[in-house]
């Protein structure tokens, strides 16, 4: 049987809500689930503010959360309750069985159940009060009322527990208990909910690892796999624990990480070692990526391989700093001053983090170019199931050739070569001195406007950069669905590609011609492959995460057909019913095609 | 249609047949009103005289639901299921919930049933009956009774003379220790009661007379490895079974209502029009002891179709009607030509 999962846990900060959330997941990764996950935290730093924990447990590889959930958790009515029309007919609400205090009508999950929705009160508070002695370990009570409600091998969480728990003794003691305590109480209670976990299965091949994994931490991944060696950097949220998980890792494996003052001082000297020879990279958010737009034109000038990880969030400035958005891809693309053309990829999983971050490296030094990775809060947080290959897929740097000039010639940095990649020297390299400067220059590097050089050089930065659409090993775009002509075809990026993955199988499964693709490289685009694939489309359907519709426009920029555009700014990612109908609404098909005819 | 801003809030305490029934009519007779359950189930209302069938292989609770979820939706009646009620504040129209909840109400229908009464000497074996008073009971008790098992029934009262009849045709074996609620809620002479027993036993039910009950144990060489029961009576002899259950007839759900404001005896005192000596409060179904003029007397009645005749009725008189209750069916237990109990008990729709 296949199962097909999704929970969700609405607590309150304080609650252990995301804690139970996290070790419900790699739990379930660990019994040989498929996990895809993403919480919700507040916007506030303290205080009691809203915490969700939500993932999908499947047999088969999904691609986004579901619109429904199958079972919710409340560990705190009041944040709760909004949410509980997210859980399905005939699944199952899981709330705390009594306040401490008075309520008013309709202060209580109880007054909330849906006709369809079946309702489990379980005396949360008390059961961890009784075998615990505090109130501290309600989160983990309710992990053990679902491992025995839904027959999941108790030892599985207790590895997941235990491991949360590693260095605390006390806590992980306390935990034992009050799993226990929830497991005994779910043996008495009467299931009647039709939420049921079918055995996993793996298909996992020899020498791989499994993890549960999220997008910031598999960009970290990617980076150390791919060898970094360097890394300066400014905290700022979402990106943070990219820079925190490095700060762990680098140091043992004899990398250097420093924080800087801000993100101005991060970008130079992430330009300054890219120039030294360093794989060097730096991670940020929209806001940092706007001050680091001068630093990063020096970077194309001077031909600098640098790295720039940055995870969107809702802007402008400080804007809705929990909250997701890709509104970022206009500044990624084009920001900043001059012809400043740059890679910038944007992974759709957290697969594509990992191998979107490693091949970054290869790509920069290859291009002799700053590269951005672009993803979002949504993938930054988002917990997947990864296979890592045995071997990590990335290459050394292979394509530093730093030639050796004739004997008296002058080093010739910037020669125009056929392929438009000059030599690269690295300071030290013996009898290869050359200047890097911000100034326009000549081949030798040194300070240079006439108009047939600069001509040159803007044609150089530019033509190099199409190199990367043939870069090795690596997916920059990729159609789904239908093979030829099809009806409707959906195209977008980043995080929220998922969802149109989803509501593109879905809409097939209702007969509906459909395809989709995914667009990882942005700059250089693939515009071969798109305007095959929009040739193939009666219709074009772009679904994103901003107002304007940056990468429509950036699509119209290149292929001249007509998309419908759908944008949403909610903050959180969009509803795959909401991309179905409209796919079913192009399609000639479903409610709003019939009301619109 | 969304409810109006100052329509009245009418609250039904019980999912049963009554509370059921009665909030079907208070939607239809008041269209803007407030209309809300409040139950202890954690199901929507499902008729109970369908139990039974968890026997014949029927387990899923979809099954003996009366109405969907979409009825619910479709008639703007709110259920709140696991909420139990602790207790009613009459003059201030408000109803405390267990879960420190509190509502508000414009009138209240007290439609509560009853529980399975034990009697005293066998409370301390709760634990090793299995009550039938509910789907979950229902189902449990199922899961420990193998094909052709053997049920041992403790006083046998027409809910459990119904499932002993479901019991004998799905080739179960039924020993009932019989007792006074043998019968219950009938009224028998001892006249009449040899001839009855007579034919549950040619009903294939074994029937064992004046022999009390003094304790049950748990063993463990039950079939299929479930542990299973020994019935040990005062008279030192012993029966063995897969599982005991005791039908000892209901007694009515009021101790919430204690402090209400209204008058108990053993059940809810109730006008023939259905009132309670509450100020806005009635009741109907097993709970309440209607007043009989004929009789002089308040008293009981039983059966599912009298409950939802109740019900119907005192949403009626909740909407501003004032007829009075009049039984909708009547008690007589007897024999058939065909030698079968009859009881309209068990007159199904
Ligand atoms: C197993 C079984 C089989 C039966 N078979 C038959 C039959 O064949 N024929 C027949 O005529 N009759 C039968 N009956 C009896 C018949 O079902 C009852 O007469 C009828 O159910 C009574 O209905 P009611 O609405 O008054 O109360 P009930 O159906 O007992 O419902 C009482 C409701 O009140 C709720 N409640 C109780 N206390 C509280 C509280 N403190 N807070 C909130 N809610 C509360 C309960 O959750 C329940 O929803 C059977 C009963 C049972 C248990």
């Amino acid at each position: 049987m296949a199962t097909d999962i999704q929970i969700s846990i609405v607590g309150s900060a304080g609650d252990g809500t995301i804690a139970a959330g996290d070790i419900l997941r790699n739990a379930l990764a660990g019994m040989g689930y498929k996990v895809i996950s993403f919480d919700v935290y507040p916007p506030e730093i303290r205080g009691f503010g809203k915490c969700i924990a939500r993932m999908r447990i499947t047999t088969e590889q999904a691609y986004s959360l579901k619109h429904q959930s199958d079972v919710l958790v409340s560990l705190d009515d009041s944040h709760a309750i909004p949410h509980a029309g997210e859980l399905r007919d005939c699944g199952a609400l899981v709330y705390e069985q009594k306040s401490l205090v008075k309520l008013p009508e309709g202060g209580h999950m109880s007054a909330h159940v849906g006709p369809g929705q079946l309702p489990y009160p379980v005396p949360i508070r008390e059961l961890s009060e009784k075998s615990t002695g505090a109130n501290r370990s309600r989160n983990i009570v309710v992990l053990g009322f679902l491992a025995g409600l839904f027959n999941l091998p108790a030892e599985g969480f207790r590895k997941a527990i235990g491991k949360k728990f590693r260095n605390k003794a006390a806590a992980a003691e306390a935990s034992e208990a009050a799993f226990k305590a929830g497991l005994d109480y779910a043996a008495k209670t009467f299931k009647l909910d039709d939420v049921t976990f079918g055995p996993p299965v793996s298909s996992v091949v020899a020498g791989a690892t499994v993890e549960m994994i999220n997008g910031n931490a598999a960009i970290a991944r990617g980076a150390l796999d791919a060898g970094i060696d360097t890394f300066f950097g400014y905290p700022i949220t979402p990106a943070t624990s990219i820079m925190e998980r490095l700060a762990a890792e680098m140091p043992r494996r004899g990398g250097r990480l420093l924080q800087t003052e801000d993100e101005i001082s991060a970008i130079s000297a992430v330009v300054g070692a890219g120039f030294a020879g360093a794989r060097a990279a730096t991670s940020t958010s929209g806001p940092g990526l706007s001050l680091m737009a001068e630093m990063l034109g020096m970077g194309v000038i001077g031909e600098v391989p640098s790295v720039v990880f940055v995870s969107q969030r809702g802007g402008p400035s400080t804007g809705m700093p929990t909250k997701t958005e890709q509104s970022d891809l206009h500044m990624a693309v084009y920001g900043g001053h001059g012809d400043a053309p740059r890679i910038v990829v944007a992974p759709t999983n957290v697969d594509g983090c990992y191998r979107c971050a490693g091949k970054a490296f290869e790509m920069a030094e290859a291009y002799q170019t700053p590269v951005i990775v672009l993803i979002d809060l949504y993938l930054s947080n988002r917990y997947e199931t990864v296979v890592f290959p045995a071997r990590p897929p990335f290459e050394a740097d292979l394509n530093r050739k730093p030639g050796k000039p004739a004997a008296g010639a002058p080093y010739k940095r910037y020669a125009l070569a056929a392929d438009h990649v000059s030599p690269r020297a690295i300071p030290g390299d013996k009898g290869n001195m050359h200047v890097v400067t911000g100034l326009e220059h000549n081949e030798l590097g040194r300070p240079n406007d006439s108009a047939e050089l600069h001509t040159a050089m803007s044609r150089k930065r530019h033509e190099k950069l199409k190199l990367a659409l043939n870069h090795p090993d690596f997916t920059k775009f990729k159609r789904f669905g239908d093979e030829g002509p099809v009806d409707v075809g959906v195209i977008s990026w980043g995080s929220n590609f998922g969802e149109c993955l989803e509501a593109m199988l879905r809409a097939r499964s209702e007969g509906i011609r459909c395809a989709a693709m995914k667009v990882v490289m942005l700059s250089p685009f693939p515009t071969e492959a798109v305007a095959a694939f929009m040739a193939d489309c009666k219709e074009v359907l772009v679904p994103e995460l901003n107002y304007q519709g940056q990468f429509a426009n950036l699509l119209q920029a290149h292929v001249a057909k007509p998309v419908t555009r759908l944008n949403r700014v909610s903050g959180e990612p969009m509803k795959v019913e909401e991309i179905l109908e409209e796919i079913r609404r192009l399609a000639g098909r479903g409610k709003t095609a019939q009301k619109a005819a | 249609m969304a409810n109006a801003k100052n329509a009245r809030h009418h609250v039904v305490i019980g999912s049963g047949v009554a509370g059921s029934q009665a909030a079907e009519t208070l939607r239809e007779r008041e269209p803007e009103a407030r209309v809300t359950i409040l139950t202890l189930s954690s199901l929507l209302f499902y008729n109970r005289y369908d139990l039974p069938k968890v026997f014949r292989g029927h387990r899923d609770w979809r099954e003996f639901l009366a109405f969907p979820a979409e009825y619910y939706k479709d008639h703007r009646i709110v259920v709140r299921r696991c909420s139990r009620v602790a207790g009613v504040d009459g003059p201030r129209r408000t109803i405390a919930l267990e879960h420190k909840e509190e509502i508000r109400f414009d009138t209240l229908l007290v439609a509560s049933g009853g529980r399975g009464y034990i009697p005293e000497e066998l409370a301390e074996f709760r634990p090793l009956m299995h009550p039938f008073a509910s789907y979950t009971e229902a189902v449990s008790a199922a899961a420990v009774v193998p094909e052709r098992g053997h049920v041992i029934m403790l006083g046998g009262d027409m809910i459990g003379l119904d499932l002993a009849r479901t019991l004998v045709d799905t080739r179960h074996r039924v020993t009932l220790v019989a007792g006074p609620q043998t019968f219950w809620p009938h009224e028998v002479t001892d006249d009449e009661r040899p001839g009855l027993i007579a034919a549950l036993e040619k009903m294939g039910v074994e029937v064992i007379e004046s022999a009390d009950a003094g304790g049950i144990a748990s063993i463990e060489q039950g079939a299929r490895g479930l542990s299973a029961r020994r019935v040990l009576f005062k008279d030192r002899t012993e029966l063995y079974g897969d599982a005991v259950m005791p039908f000892f007839g209901l007694s009515p759900s009021v101790e919430f209502m204690l402090g209400s404001g209204t008058d108990i005896e053993r059940g809810l005192l109730v006008n023939p029009a259905l009132r309670t000596t509450g100020e806005g409060i009635w009741a109907a179904g097993d709970v309440c002891q209607i007043w009989s003029d004929a009789e002089k007397r308040y008293r009981f009645y039983y059966g599912w179709k009298n409950v939802r005749a109740m019900g119907d009725l005192a949403a009626r008189n909740i909407a501003g009607g004032d007829e009075p209750w009049v039984p909708a069916q009547d008690e007589k237990l007897h024999i058939g030509s065909d030698g079968k109990i009859q009881s309209p008990f068990w007159e199904y729709e």
